[in-house]
């Protein structure tokens, strides 16, 4: 059987996915499309391991850890099954650059709501150039599936064959056709915008512009985190930590969108304020 | 071909994958192959048993194929020919005398020697108009041979049947070196020849010199025979009209005799400094097309495989030794030698590449004697795995080389190595101008 590509696939787009498919057969690969049509079986990410823990027992040991990208965090879990990839995790120490290769998971607590994660074949540490090298191979292919899926939203009929003739890859174009059916309302100016920030990441004279814009924090925004942050701790009740499901009903009767508390869930994990003792549950630490 | 027309053909990959995949999507997935990326019905069927992880040793429907069509191990093939001549001979095997068959068979596209090795109850005579069923190929000195084993069935047919043998191109294909597939025939191009040699072999029982070398164009080069002296020099452009393609381990080469019309021309083309420059090419087009001569790929290097580092070989065969025993000649005394087997992936595909003791020895910084020093102290040879991967896991690197194909994917013996240093500011500028350029 041919190897499966390994992706190189930014968090922010990855995340995003609600897709999973598998192709027929008992033993066959299953798929993670993103809304970008990159159709995932296997993935390599570079970035900042943040965190590394053993949720675990020592003698059965769980090793969960989190990758940042500039756009988001990759979820990372390897247990006896993975026993190579296991043991370099433990030897980390955060933060560290890192690279890791491996399969992408899915997890999906109820119909229509799913959370992917990697399971890793392949962890170790890298330089910094070698992070940098990777955001920009990762911005060449994000931007070629930006301009397939523009392509594909004025083709009508949309068809795996027109997208060939135009020059894509059979790979790509599969991905695409699927992504276009299962992604409704997708917003393909939201990933031109993620392109355009990871470029930015790369070059020095964008960079400190980039702490100016941290540094002016949004005092609305602010009150939306405490806000959050209150929801979370009050939903916990059983000490497991509140549910994402529950996170999204409380904030919306809040008048907190999705997308928004996404982005202010992140910003409190990046604070340290809340974490995850299992995929799809926070606790306010 | 049409779906009524694949039909079988479905059918039977559904029985060699044990039903586990629907005729719909099998159907899809055929005529993707065949109509997408015309790709020839038999490696088409081949492939997607593989994909589907069945084995395709278990096809039964061989594809009808005109005899120039035919290529080097095709493990299944059906053909429709007339018997040019048929001689018997006994051969000795394993100390045994065993009567065998031989002789040339032919259509109105080729004549090709064939040997049939179960001779019991078959009845063939000069001049017979015959249908062979599942017959295999393989290459002998360059040339394409028939084989009847235990599985093959031999049926007589009505002299029309075949019609005469007609030489000269049937179909013109232009073609570019990068579009060559196993099994093409009337092809035409243009390409510089970048190299060449001249050698002796025997074609049907005479010798014959043939001439093969190197062939480039601007997409890329391959590998040429021509089997008759056309008074080709290396730098001459040449126009082919009429030639065929051979595949070695997936590696397309260019044959053309006789039948072809070839001309040495004298119109614009890249210079032989611009053609032997080894073009960078995607994993994905280098597994689309089977294998490729003088590749370069760039990649992420993700795995140095179990069997790299410090390794011991037969004296006899250099066959790899395994607990100090080859599989052939048993417990020797192995010889040392280093490689590594590495997966080398550039987000299109994978590719496996093979480092050969001297590239090894470049990486490591160290000679192999002081490797094998170092598995001493540390009583194992995985050490130098260890080392090897430490260094080489997660770097971006270039290689060159040949590339072939097997049923395991992809792979290249690597020639030359290098790890990259790449320029991601000025790459990254230019593509956020042309962006920001856009909007
Ligand atoms: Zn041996």
């Amino acid at each position: 059987m041919i190897r499966e590509v390994a992706w190189r696939v930014f968090a922010g787009e990855y995340n995003d996915s609600s897709y999973v498919y598998t192709e027929g057969g008992e033993r066959a690969p299953s798929y993670v499309v993103t809304p970008l049509g990159a159709r995932i079986n296997r993935l390599l990410v570079v970035g900042v391991i943040t965190e590394v823990e053993n949720i675990a027992t020592e003698e059965e040991p769980m090793w969960r850890a989190r990758l940042e990208d500039s756009t988001g965090t990759f979820y990372i879990s390897a247990g006896q099954y993975q026993p190579e990839a296991a043991q370099q995790l433990a030897k980390l120490e955060p933060p560290v650059f890192a690279a890791v290769m491996g399969k992408s998971r899915v997890y999906s607590p109820e119909e229509g709501t799913i959370y992917v994660s990697i399971r890793p074949e392949m962890v170790t540490k890298v330089s910094e150039d070698l992070r940098d090298f990777w955001v920009l191979e990762a911005c060449k292919n994000l931007r070629e599936r930006i301009t397939a899926m523009k392509e594909a939203q004025q083709m009508d009929p949309l068809t795996k064959e027109g997208l060939i003739a135009l020059g894509y890859k059979e790979r790509l174009a599969d991905g695409i056709v699927r992504a276009k059916q299962h992604y409704l309302d997708l917003e393909v100016d939201k990933y031109s915008g993620m392109l355009i920030d990871a470029l930015r990441y790369l070059l020095p004279e964008f960079r400190e512009q980039a702490d100016v814009k941290e540094e002016t924090v949004d005092e609305e925004k602010e009150d939306k985190e405490t806000d959050v942050l209150k929801l979370i701790e009050s939903l916990d009740k059983n000490g497991k930590g509140a549910s994402w499901e529950d996170i999204l009903k409380g904030a919306k009767k809040a008048g907190i969108k999705k997308d928004e508390l996404e982005e202010i869930a992140n910003e409190l994990l990046d604070k340290g304020l809340v974490y995850e003792p299992v995929l799809g549950r926070m606790k306010k630490i | 071909m049409d779906r009524e027309q694949i039909a079988p053909h479905v059918e039977d990959i559904k029985r060699a994958l044990d039903d586990k995949v629907s005729e719909d999507q099998i159907a899809g997935e055929l005529e993707n192959y065949l109509n997408v990326y015309r790709v020839p019905l038999d490696s088409a069927k081949r492939s997607i048993v593989r994909k589907y992880g069945g084995n395709p040793a278990g096809l039964q429907v061989g594809v009808q194929k005109k005899l120039a069509e035919l290529a080097p191990n095709e493990p299944s093939v059906s053909l429709l020919a007339r018997v040019v001549s048929v001689n018997p001979k006994e051969i000795q095997v394993n100390g045994n005398a065993k009567n065998i068959l031989y002789g040339i068979l032919g259509d109105d596209t080729a004549t090709v020697p064939f040997t049939a090795w179960e001779v019991e109850n078959l009845e063939m005579e000069k001049g017979d108009t015959v249908r062979v069923e599942n017959a295999y190929t393989k290459e002998y000195r360059g040339q394409v041979q028939i084989n009847f084993g235990n599985r093959t069935t031999i049926s007589p047919e009505s002299p029309e049947a075949v019609p005469p043998f007609t030489p000269g191109p049937a179909t013109v294909r232009p073609a570019k070196v990068a579009d060559l597939r196993e099994g093409f025939g009337g092809v035409s191009m243009t390409v510089r020849i970048l190299s060449l040699e001249e050698r002796e072999v025997m074609v049907e029982g005479n010798k014959k010199m043939v001439y093969s070398g190197v062939m480039a164009d601007e997409t890329g080069k391959a590998q040429f025979t021509a089997w008759k002296d056309y008074g080709l020099k290396e730098g001459d452009v040449l126009k082919i009209e009429g030639g065929y393609i051979r595949t070695w381990r997936g590696i397309p080469q260019l044959n053309f005799d006789e039948r072809a019309e070839v001309n040495i021309v004298d119109e614009d083309f890249p210079s032989m400094d611009d053609l032997k420059t080894s073009p960078r090419i995607w994993i994905e087009d280098l597994i689309e097309r089977g294998g490729a001569v003088d590749t370069t790929v760039r990649g992420i290097l993700v795995d140095v495989k179990e069997g790299s580092g410090l390794i011991y070989r037969c004296p006899e065969c250099r066959r790899v030794l395994r607990k100090n025993a080859c599989r052939i000649h048993g417990e020797v005394e192995g010889e040392a030698d280093l490689r590594i087997k590495a997966v080398i992936d550039d987000g299109s595909g994978a590719i496996t590449a093979i480092f050969g003791r001297e590239l090894t020895e470049k990486f490591l910084n160290k000679s192999m004697d002081v490797c094998i020093d170092m598995a001493k102290e540390a009583m194992t040879h995985e050490v130098v795995r260890d080392d090897l991967a430490d260094m080489l896991i997660a770097q971006p690197i270039e290689v060159q080389g040949n590339v072939t194909r097997d049923d395991f994917g992809i792979m290249m013996i690597v020639n030359s190595a290098e790890v990259l240093k790449i320029e991601v500011e000025k790459e990254a500028r230019e593509m956020l101008d042309d962006l920001e350029g856009l909007t």
